[in-house]
């Protein structure tokens, strides 16, 4: 039996639920552990009830799951909220100042700050926050010092005062675990032969952004987008990034169409409301054939709807946003791996077929960091697919040609004009009222996604890929039904996953193919109507026999789907 | 100078006698007379008549969407500082529907310039009032008259630190020419407000109106355009007399510099390797 823990650490907003589980999380990863580490929270700063899930094993984890194992409470609600998920070998740690009321015949561990911090005033939250990732790793039976260099690297730069409570804190609840009995140990673990790396979804594609050259990114804050806006920020001295926070997300839009026009490699994104702001903007960069990569990060709606959590309830938006039709992409990844990939590969795609590209994730993808092997970022090519060089004649922007993608080049770089509109126009991008012209531009543009579908695949069969029971999932699904597909296999029922991570223009051939022999077809998706499935149905008439939905706000998890499952399977 | 013809666009279509065409033969003169050639020039432009301007023109065009120049030419200018970009606007269109982006402009001080074709009406949909049309005047759309009082923008952008700021007229085509050169050659956000008679939609605001009333400011005994407080008096001045001309002067450091990112170049010429290795450092 392989070790698989779950470790929940929760409490209000602003306690330091992020301080415990960052360290802890990426510790445990440096030990050889794979880590899976998600959040939930409220749309708040100070109080209310948040908590981070931190799940290890000594396998490969794709998925958040739902039990505890070890339930960290740094306030009463926490215990009250989440000891009936407590497993037969759960276990509390708890603040001793803020939790009064334990509940029986679970063993314990309360952390009072004056023993962690002795003769330390006032800084009771430092103390409980070491002393508890301090305690875990004493119940888990593994070494401290790799956290310990951690807590060094974290707090480095707020003093040498801080770093030391940090230690001392963590010291102290790490000898108090250790007394204790514990029914977990991760001896068994073996220690990675190479370095892993902890990553987020957002973290991920924002490293897929610069390794894929991006020049310039514009945003309005919105969550989640903003970790992906952040990311990239944070790094944009290093690679040279423009980063400009605009004043709406209209600007945001637009001042990245203007950059590409121009010539940078540049990507909006927003979540949301943002994005019905943007949609006018969309339109333009579909008529004007600006590259553009676009980042929704769905919440469930409409409108504000729940801010802080997690929806796939975009995708019919993101396929129709904007007046009449236009080619456009659509690319959603699973995992932060895919989320590199896709990100690198939906700039030149942008650049390729001259269109915006949509990079659908959501608060789940945003949030959550996987453990994953840096062979899994490989280099990316980056592919301009600009035109350089003298021309022979006149340079029309938007010349007739086969494959609907008329030569680029850009403004300044010779004495081409580069001429783009937005109004209906002629080759040479001037506006034009002759309707013969507009049928001809219009059959142009659409012409792009009969060769773009060509390129389109991005599908992942997990399980076993003959079974005759289908789930068929898009975007960051993929974890949680790829371990619902082995969860049963294991109680006999084989399933076969199929992922979907490019979904427009869709790939129907090779959808059909990896469908293939189906005889129970599920489709799973975080919204409420099965937007997938309603794709699937236009696309290659094929259309789900069941849907299993979720649309709380909440992650679909194994256990979730394996229940919902057994109702319709 | 170059040959003003480098500049021809395509057949215009605005209406006879249109308060445009000064506009335009004045603003290829200008970029005649600071030699820039076409291949050196981006306008950009929204909807309104006044967004067919760069269609008129031989130049790098954008012509975007109804109120959105100024993000368009910011991205173009944070893209390549090596293009003179010139955000070609109507009142509706920069001071109604791109507003925000006109109050984020004058705090960015991107180095471009805004010129707003300011013919006190709406006229591609045929007359109904526009941000700066007068209170009180009868409209398709207004038949009662005007309730809210116009938008008094040059005072605006001298309120909020505007690095340049200037109105222009139609009926004075040498003056704007100058205004023009000025504009596109000063370092920073230059708005200028050119005042352009409808000689369809608007039968108030007419050329003689306009004639009668403009006068250039720097005929004022010693006005100086720095003086942050005279500035502001003549930027609300409007009605019996309208001054024209270079109204605030207030330099100031340019977007552009503030990029760390441009240091090396314009975006455009760099060639950008990142290497996954160097990227993936933090995460290990």
């Amino acid at each position: 039996m392989t070790i698989d823990l779950n470790i929940l650490i929760g409490g209000a907003a602003g306690q330091g639920v992020h301080s415990i589980t960052g360290p802890l999380a990426k510790s445990l990863m440096r030990q050889g552990c794979w880590v899976l580490s998600s959040q939930s929270y409220e749309s708040r700063i100070r109080g209310g009830h948040l908590f981070n899930k931190v799940r290890l094993s000594g396998q490969r984890l794709v998925s958040s799951r739902e039990g505890v194992d070890i339930l960290v409470a740094l306030n009463q609600e926490t215990v009250t909220l989440h000891q009936g998920e407590l497993s037969s070998q759960g276990f509390l740690i708890y603040d001793a100042s803020e939790v009064k009321e334990i509940p029986g015949g679970i063993p314990s561990l309360g952390l009072k700050h004056e023993d962690l911090l002795p003769g330390v005033k006032g800084k009771a939250e430092i103390a409980v926050n070491a002393g508890a990732c301090g305690a875990i790793l004493g119940l888990l039976r593994t070494p401290l010092a790799p956290v310990l260099s951690l807590l060094k690297e974290t707090f480095g730069d707020k003093g040498p005062e801080v770093v030391d409570w940090n230690i001392t804190a963590a010291t102290r609840g790490y000898e108090q675990a250790q007394g204790m009995d514990s029914k977990f140990s991760l001896a068994r673990i073996t220690p990675s032969p190479e370095p892993r790396l902890l990553i987020s979804g957002h973290e991920a594609m924002a490293l897929g952004a610069l390794a894929g050259g991006l020049q310039l990114i514009s945003g309005y804050p919105m969550t989640p987008w903003t970790s992906l806006l952040n990311a990239v920020a944070q790094r944009a001295g290093l690679y040279n990034v423009v980063v400009e926070q605009a004043e709406d997300e209209i600007a945001a839009i637009n001042l990245a169409i203007g950059a590409s026009y121009t010539g940078a490699r540049s990507m909006t994104g927003t979540s949301g409301g943002g994005f019905c702001l943007m949609t006018e903007a969309l339109g333009l960069a579909g008529i004007s054939e600006t590259p553009l990569v676009i980042v929704v990060s769905m919440r469930p709606g409409p409108s504000t709807g729940l801010p802080t959590r997690t929806s796939q309830g975009d995708l019919g938006f993101v396929l129709y946003a904007g007046q009449d039709d236009f080619p456009r992409a659509v690319l959603a990844p699973g995992t932060p791996a895919q989320g590199f990939a896709l990100t690198a590969r939906a700039l030149n795609l942008a650049d390729r077929y001259q269109l915006p590209v949509f990079l659908l994730t959501d608060q789940y993808f945003a949030d959550t960091q996987f453990t994953h092997l840096p062979g899994e970022f490989p280099e990316v090519e980056v592919d301009r697919a600009l035109t350089i060089g003298p021309s022979s004649g006149t340079y029309e922007r938007y010349a007739y040609t086969g494959n609907g993608v008329s030569p680029r080049r850009l403004p300044g770089f010779g004495p081409e004009l580069v001429v783009a509109d937005s109004d209906e126009h002629t080759p040479d991008g001037h506006l034009t009222e002759d309707l013969q012209v507009r049928i001809k531009m219009h059959d142009k543009r659409l012409r792009k996604l009969q060769t773009m579908v060509q390129e389109m695949g991005g599908i992942t069969v997990a399980g076993d890929p003959d079974a005759p029971l289908v789930l068929l999932c898009w975007g960051s699904s993929l974890g949680p039904v790829q371990e619902a597909a082995a969860r049963l296999a294991v109680e006999k029922t084989p399933a076969r996953m199929v992922h979907l991570s490019e979904l427009w223009p869709f790939p129907a051939a090779t959808v059909a193919a990896a469908l293939n022999g189906a005889k129970k077809l599920v489709v799973l998706e975080m919204n409420a109507t099965g937007q997938l499935n309603r794709l699937l149905r236009q696309e290659t008439g094929l259309k789900a026999d069941h849907l299993v939905l979720k649309y709380d706000g909440l992650p679909f998890t194994p256990e979730y789907i394996v229940r919902n499952l057994s109702k319709v399977a | 100078m170059l040959p003003i013809e480098l500049y021809e666009g395509i057949e215009s279509a605005w209406c006879p006698g249109c308060g445009n065409f000064p506009l335009l033969k004045a603003f290829k003169q200008a970029l005649a007379e600071l030699e820039l050639r076409p291949q050196d020039v981006l306008v950009v432009s929204g909807i309104g008549q006044s967004g067919k301007f760069p269609h008129y023109l031989s130049c790098n065009t954008f012509n975007g969407i109804h109120g959105r120049t100024l993000p368009v030419g910011t991205g173009a200018r944070l893209a390549n500082p090596e293009l003179k970009v010139v955000c070609v606007a109507g009142d509706g269109d920069c001071y109604g529907e791109g507003g925000n982006h006109l109050l984020a402009a004058l705090r960015r001080n991107v180095d471009l310039a805004l010129v707003v074709h300011n013919n006190q009406i709406y006229a591609l949909t045929k007359g109904q009032a526009s941000p700066t049309t007068d209170a009180g005047q009868k409209t398709t759309l207004q038949p009662q008259g005007v309730y809210y009082q116009p938008l008094a923008a040059l005072a605006l952008a001298v309120s909020q630190g505007c690095s340049w700021v200037a109105r222009g007229s139609a009926t004075d085509p040498e003056h704007l020419q100058e205004l023009y050169k000025q504009a596109i050659a000063h370092k920073g956000f230059a708005l200028l407000e050119v005042l352009q008679p409808c000689v369809t939609f608007n039968r108030v605001n007419t050329y003689q109106w306009y004639r009668q009333r403009v006068y250039r400011v720097e005929e004022t005994p010693d006005y100086d355009p720095e003086n942050e407080l005279w500035a502001y008096r003549k930027a609300k001045e409007w009605g019996e007399r309208i001054p024209t001309g270079v109204i605030y002067r207030h330099p100031r450091p340019v977007l552009e510099e503030a990029h760390p990112a441009l240091a090396a170049g314009p975006l455009v010429r760099q060639q950008p390797a990142r290497p996954v290795a160097q990227l993936l450092a933090d995460f290990f």
